[in-house]
């Protein structure tokens, strides 16, 4: 039996709560608050308690689907994103950089957000950037 | 210590010894077994508490056969033990203890930095029960509602408790609670648990440090627990005989002292 914790970041909200996740055999099993992490004190929400449940859920998407025909369709990462790029090409070149908007979040790191405005500020050409948290 | 747990891991005494580690200034819970011998110096004890009986029933639930050792870091921790013990969660010819709870800092005083509107409205959790005697009903009930509809129904206190261990639990019973509702409903999620806590608890405070809401769920617990001692004298987490409450079994165990 391989038992061992392992402590992150709640990766809910953007407040940063540690958390201890308790893994058995690799597999997740549990969450417990981090108690000596300053951000949360040792206590968590619900969202947080939970977070081993939505890990290990059988509803999780691991793989990117592509809509096509009014249907999600199950697809490879390389292909997504070429098809991803390719949309964005006819979009811009059609409506011009403006049609398109990025929306980053909270629940991405400080250098993921980074990379988003920069994305649609150096690649697409936009200042249309905004925050999951104003929607 | 750590000469001991080696010891007792070369042996072949125990399988598996939960105790704390310190990894980049966090004291967290960690499984020390033969695998990772060289890691036994890093064992430690510390003041941050987990609790360390309730990663030990998960393992024994799975693996029934596995020896387990546990670290003693506080005294509740042995009670803890007794009371998985009585209710047969956890083998005691297969756990074997290192007690240091003698070394061990004592928990912080609660009610640090509590604000003013908490002892207005509210309960501090530096009261214990006798302190609310001279109290009267029209003065506790409504400070007992303004804790309770604080709660964030995060289920912490019941995920956090040693001595939780049902499957299924009553606070998500719908027929009990009802769902979908935020505070839920007063007072009865919180008597629900509080009325489960008889017989049961041992007072060990977890359920309060990892409140958000801060609620003084001790000083509820305490109060059923003092109830339970004067009807029942059972001494929870010192006896080692079923609690009064128990419905399992052949007989039946409620009998109050006679008056």
């Amino acid at each position: 039996m391989d038992c061992k914790f392992v402590p992150s970041v709640c990766p809910y909200c953007g407040t940063g709560c540690g958390v201890l996740f308790e893994v058995v055999d690799g597999k997740l099993v549990g969450t417990l608050p981090l108690k000596s992490h300053p951000v949360n004190q040792g206590k968590l929400c619900i969202k947080g308690w939970n977070i081993h449940e939505f890990v290990n859920s059988f509803l999780r998407l691991k793989q990117p689907l592509i809509k096509m025909f009014g249907r999600f369709v199950k697809a490879e990462w390389d292909e997504t994103i070429d098809f991803a790029a390719e949309r964005f090409k006819e979009i811009i070149e059609e409506h011009g950089p403006d049609s398109v908007g990025v929306l980053v979040s909270a629940k991405t790191t400080n250098e993921e957000n980074y990379l988003g405005q920069k994305f649609a500020r150096a690649v697409i050409g936009t200042n249309n950037v905004d925050h999951c948290a104003r929607l | 210590m750590q000469a001991q747990v080696s010891q007792w891991l070369e042996e072949g005494k125990i399988d598996i010894f939960i105790g704390y580690k310190n990894l980049d200034g966090h004291i967290i819970p960690h499984c020390f077994s033969s695998d990772n011998l060289n890691e036994i110096k890093d064992l430690r004890s510390g003041r941050e508490h987990y609790a360390l009986e309730k990663v030990a029933t998960r393992i024994a639930a799975q693996d029934p056969d596995l020896k387990i050792g546990l670290l003693l870091a506080r005294k509740c921790n042995q009670q803890a033990l007794n009371v998985l013990y009585v209710w047969n969660q956890l083998d005691p010819e297969r756990i074997e203890i290192i007690d240091d709870s003698n070394n061990a800092a004592e928990s912080p005083e609660p009610g640090e930095g509590e604000l003013p509107f908490k002892k207005l409205m509210g309960l501090s959790k530096t009261l214990i029960p006798e302190d609310l005697e001279g109290l009267s009903q029209a003065e506790l009930f409504p400070r007992w509602m303004y804790e309770f509809s604080k709660c964030l129904k995060c289920y912490g206190c019941r995920n956090i408790c040693p001595v939780c261990f049902c499957k299924e639990c009553s606070l998500e019973h719908k027929e009990l609670v009802g769902p979908g509702m935020l505070p839920p409903e007063i007072p009865i999620f919180h008597l629900v648990r509080a009325s489960h806590m008889a017989g049961r608890c041992i007072d060990c405070g977890l359920c309060e440090e990892a409140c958000p809401a801060d609620i003084p769920l001790r000083l509820l617990y305490r109060k059923v627990g003092e109830i339970v001692n004067d009807l029942f004298t059972y001494e929870t987490g010192e006896s080692h005989e079923l609690s009064p409450f128990s419905m399992l079994g052949d007989k039946v165990t409620l009998e109050p002292k006679p008056i």
